[in-house]
């Protein structure tokens, strides 16, 4: 076995530690000396070869230009060191969270970089771990906001692991770079799964709820605003009366109302049974149905619209989650 | 991570490449040059989309053919490195066709620094160092193109950047320059040997220093230690030649030895100086040949010189680029006072089949009618005087018997005339005998007081062996000519047709217009200045001007030196380069409280969220930390007060904001780390 193989766990756990210890997840982070890191690239080890050359060879055949040159190539390179780092450095990172996705969709996370300096910082890459590249510049003492990507498994809650901010401008022989862990989430519901609900005659009958639900609503009450729900319904005449926020629910005369029950799919795993559930909530927010959701342990009662949605959505991602 | 080329960027790289190669396409075979060219229109063909990458089968073909034909142009030339540097331009053609990818690119402007260097092998002049210059800021700007946006991708703003950085590294370059030491060669490298020699050469027949006036070029510049000595004096010996058949005189005996044979010999010279000697201080131009010039008598003690029988000096390999060397002659000396056999022999060899037979019985009479040796050559001497001889840059042809017609016929010569005919009929009078070939004068530069030496300095003149005296220097021009002595060679030629013939548009020919000689002097003084501090600084100058600067002890230890200069450096760098922080723009109170809140985090304790109130922070705090919840909680209840309380005047505030520094203190130290709180303890108290 390639001792390397058994080395590297054990190094990447330590490096994580301490990578923990130097940078803890914050919300925002000011790049500069203390997180900033610096290498040379492998085009930076050439420039070294190519230098190191023109030196022997001055030397062999006592060329004081050709030692010149060397010289002016190794301050050259040492110079590279603060001009890379500097187009790194105060940069203020900030996090902006993710909107949610179904697993297996990526993960956009916005970043917000903050150029809290007086010049511009050029082709900033930005990556999680083993995933595709976010290029940008960003202007003196302008934000740019980006997406950087992320590929989903399986659903839950995605903590985002460290993001990692390199540069290589301007000669690309260093390369400097940070990585960050901005303490970003995102919500992965299940990935959608057609299969067949039992009880479901189609599609029919959606059409002629939808039609027979349209503006007829009786109000059925009032309930405290929670974050999420629509702006539409706030009873904003109780606000102004002091009575804070409160949300005027209606209920649908209609007969299509469905609550999706974790037993609705005997003989599927614990996913698969979500996957389905999901794909059916997502199928009745479509056509307009209400709905509801039954899980051991929650319990949603029926209704619709996007917070509804939102919620049903996240109550299948984070079910019982796998906590590894 | 596999990266396209920016389209922009190969428009650079090729410009690049063809500025770099251009000082070379000269030096490189029409084939070769042909071949480059090919490659480039190729690669740009590709970006346009009409042609395709060549193929592994293409690439090895075009590998295969033209490596042995390179090497096969240059045949018999013997020139190792010129093939070196051939193959080297040709491989990074060919690289052109291959370049897909920016790692591809980025190889192939590593070799244009390379080649960049190599062009020095071949020159080292002010323009060349200047070109060279241009050349790194254009590769630099390339390499900048290829890590740069396109939107931010122009020439201007791309060349800026690399001026600006190439200008931020000279500093620091000049340094390098100055104290990393030098070291001697560490193996022998071939050196490309130009075919075409310049200046005296070491043969003479009639005719040959004539045509070195016809150029004005630089032989060599002199700057000595004290005052420069009178002009009839600068006799600048280069060779000896003894060996003559009729015509020509050669070289001979032991001054045809190779450097190597002559260093381990190293015979102590048998030369006796008698007066003071002076030292003076020489760049020689490339000569392509390994002889030095130096007035007689000469020593030196530099490892790569060494000095023959003849008294001449000789290097290790030929001159190629300029050459300096320093040496001490004494214009006051006795030369072998005792006449080896051989080189008696030497110096008194005469051609086996002569046809001089009128200078033979010319010399016999005057001999016989002369006391001695010395007063036969006085009488020599004075027939040159008396007869109407002719100093002539364009004298007529001579057949055979070339002595003969001169001393005779024609009368009309230039300096190898009358030297050869000189050394001739003391030969003949059975008194030894050779001439010297070199150089003779010099103009004075006033702005840098050292002396030029040009071509049409060229000489040549004759030592004669008296006893008691040993070899002494005669010349017979100075008996036709003596003003071209005194006053030198342009006062007497500049009206001779064919002077400076070759240098038709040398600055030399503006001499009389003053404004434009000032300048040629001045120009000669930068270039002479550049040699003597820049392309002749090697190990032994190092360690002078390192002594001077800095004193022996701390030369010494010029590792010591070179990490302080680079720590200043990096000082310097780090202060105009990373300045520019955000201005801190927040109240010191809340200032001091973030600086808390960062400690807490550091700590590993709990992290204050983005936007949570100090109270709400405070009550969490209290639930995970409840030994910290007394303190937390009094510092929160001050800094709210300080931020938003509106009571108090300017004395209170002040005062509030004092204690709430002196609790944060307390409290940061508490909850610090060892090292940590050493630190903050050091710090002053409102950081």
């Amino acid at each position: 076995m390639n001792p390397i193989h058994a080395v590297r766990p054990w190094f990447s756990s330590r490096m994580a530690r301490w990578l923990d210890h130097r940078l803890p997840a914050v919300n925002h982070i000011l790049l500069g000396r203390k997180n900033i890191f610096i290498l040379p690239t492998g085009a930076g080890l050439l420039f070294l070869a190519a230098t190191l050359l023109i030196f022997v060879t001055a030397i062999n055949y006592v060329l004081s230009l050709a030692f010149a040159l060397a010289f002016l190539m190794t301050s050259l390179f040492i110079l590279g060191i603060f001009h890379t780092f500097r187009n790194l450095q105060h940069l203020c990172l900030r996090g902006l969270g993710a909107e949610p996705v179904f697993a297996g969709e990526e993960a956009a996370f916005g970043v917000s970089i903050e150029a809290q300096d007086s010049r511009r910082h050029e082709v900033l890459e930005l990556a999680f771990p083993s995933a595709a590249w976010t290029r940008s510049d960003v202007e003196a003492g302008e934000a740019q906001r980006l997406l950087v990507y992320l590929p989903t498994q399986r659903r839950g809650e995605l903590r985002a692991p460290r993001l990692r901010i390199q540069t290589r401008f301007p000669l690309g022989l260093w390369r400097a770079w940070s990585i960050v862990d901005l303490a970003m989430v995102c919500v992965v519901y299940p990935a959608p799964r057609a299969c067949v609900l039992p009880g479901y005659t189609g599609l029919h009958s959606a059409g002629e709820a939808q039609s027979a639900q349209a503006g007829v609503e009786d109000f059925q009450g009032m309930r405290a605003w929670q974050s999420g729900d629509s702006l539409k319904q706030i009873a904003w005449k109780n606000f102004a009366r002091g009575q804070g926020l409160m949300l005027k629910q209606f209920v649908e005369t209609t007969e299509d109302r469905w609550v999706l029950d974790w037993d609705m799919f005997p003989g599927l795993t614990q996913e698969e049974r979500l996957s389905c559930l999901c794909y059916w909530a997502l199928e009745f927010s479509r056509q307009s149905l209400d709905y509801g959701l039954r899980l051991p342990g929650v319990e949603i009662t029926p209704g619709r619209g996007e917070a509804h949605r939102r919620q049903v959505l996240r109550a299948l991602a984070l079910w019982q989650e796998d906590p590894s | 991570m596999k990266e396209a080329v920016p389209r922009l960027s190969l428009g650079w790289l090729l410009s690049t490449f063809v500025l770099v190669i251009s000082p070379h396409l000269l030096r490189l075979p029409i084939g070769v040059s042909a071949l480059i060219a090919v490659c480039i229109v190729w690669r740009v063909l590709i970006f346009r989309g009409r042609l395709a990458f060549p193929g592994t089968a293409v690439r090895l073909l075009v590998v295969v053919f033209s490596l042995p034909l390179t090497v096969l142009s240059y045949r018999g030339e013997g020139a190792g490195l010129d093939v070196a540097v051939c193959l080297l331009i040709l491989g990074t053609s060919f690289k052109l066709l291959e370049m897909r990818r920016r790692r591809d690119m980025i190889i192939v402007l590593c070799l244009c620094y390379v080649l960049t260097m190599v062009g020095f092998i071949y020159s080292q002049t002010i323009p060349a160092a200047l070109l060279a210059l241009v050349n790194i800021v254009v590769i630099t700007s390339a390499l900048i193109t290829l890590y740069r946006d396109n939107i931010h991708s122009s020439v201007e703003s791309n060349t800026r950047l690399a001026v600006r950085m190439v200008a931020q590294s000279i500093p620091l370059a000049i340094a390098l320059f100055v104290l990393i030491p030098r070291v001697a060669p560490l193996w022998s490298m071939p050196i490309p040997v130009s075919s075409s020699t310049t200046g005296v050469t070491d043969e003479m027949s009639p005719g040959d220093v004539s045509r070195l006036s016809r150029s004005a070029a630089l032989a060599f510049r002199v700057s000595f230690d004290t005052q420069t000595p009178a002009n009839e004096d600068l006799y600048w010996r280069g060779l000896v030649l003894d060996s003559f058949d009729g015509r020509v005189w050669r070289r001979g005996g032991s001054s045809l030895l190779s450097f190597e044979i002559l260093e381990r010999l190293r015979t102590p010279s048998r030369g006796e100086v008698l007066g003071e000697d002076i030292g003076y201080d020489l760049i020689l131009e490339p000569t392509q040949q390994s002889w030095l010039y130096a007035l007689q008598l000469a020593q030196t003690n530099t490892a790569d010189i060494v000095q023959d029988r003849y008294y001449t000096l000789q290097t290790r390999k030929p001159v190629t680029q300029r050459y300096r060397y320093q040496v001490r002659s004494a214009l006051e000396y006795r030369a072998d006072v005792r006449l080896s056999g051989a080189l008696r022999a030497r110096a008194l060899q005469l051609p086996q089949e002569d046809s001089n037979l009128r200078a033979r019985e010319f010399a016999r009479d005057l001999r016989r009618a002369s006391s001695d040796d010395e007063g036969y050559m006085l009488q020599v001497l004075r027939y040159f005087q008396e007869q109407p001889f002719y100093y002539t840059l364009t004298p007529p042809a001579l057949g055979e018997a070339s002595i003969d017609e001169f001393l005779f016929d024609s009368l009309q010569g230039f300096c190898e005339h009358y030297a050869s005919s000189f050394v001739y009929l003391m030969r003949a009078a059975n008194i030894p005998a050779r001439v010297v070939v070199g150089y003779q004068g010099g103009e004075v530069n006033p702005f840098e007081g050292y002396t030029m030496v040009y071509q049409y300095n060229a000489h040549a003149w004759a030592e004669v062996w008296l006893p008691g005296q040993g070899w002494v220097r005669v010349d017979p021009t100075a008996a036709v000519a003596p003003e071209r002595i005194s006053l030198g060679a342009q006062a007497v030629l500049a009206n001779e047709p064919g002077f400076l013939e070759d240098s038709r548009f040398s600055m030399m020919r503006f001499r009389d217009t003053q404004w434009l000689n000032a300048l040629r002097l001045r120009l000669d003084a930068v270039d002479y200045a550049w040699n003597r501090w820049v392309i002749s600084y090697d190990e032994t100058r190092q360690v002078d001007l390192l002594d001077s600067l800095l004193g022996q002890q701390l030369r010494e230890r010029i590792f010591l030196v070179l990490g302080a200069v680079l720590a200043l450096f990096f000082l310097i760098a780090a202060f105009f380069l990373l300045r520019g922080a955000p201005a801190q723009m927040r109240d010191p109170a809340t200032r001091l409280y973030l600086r808390l809140a960062a400690d807490l985090a550091g700590s590993g304790m709990i992290m204050r969220h983005r936007g949570e109130g100090p109270r709400d922070f405070c009550e969490r705090l209290a639930r995970q930390q409840p030994e910290l919840a007394d303190d937390m909680g009094r510092v929160t209840g001050l800094y709210v007060q300080c931020c938003y309380g509106r009571e108090g005047n300017e004395a209170g505030r002040e005062q509030l904001l004092q204690e709430l520094m002196a609790r944060i203190r307390a409290l940061r130290l508490r909850v610090a780390s060892p090292t940590r709180r050493l630190w903050l303890r050091l710090l002053p108290r409102h950081y």
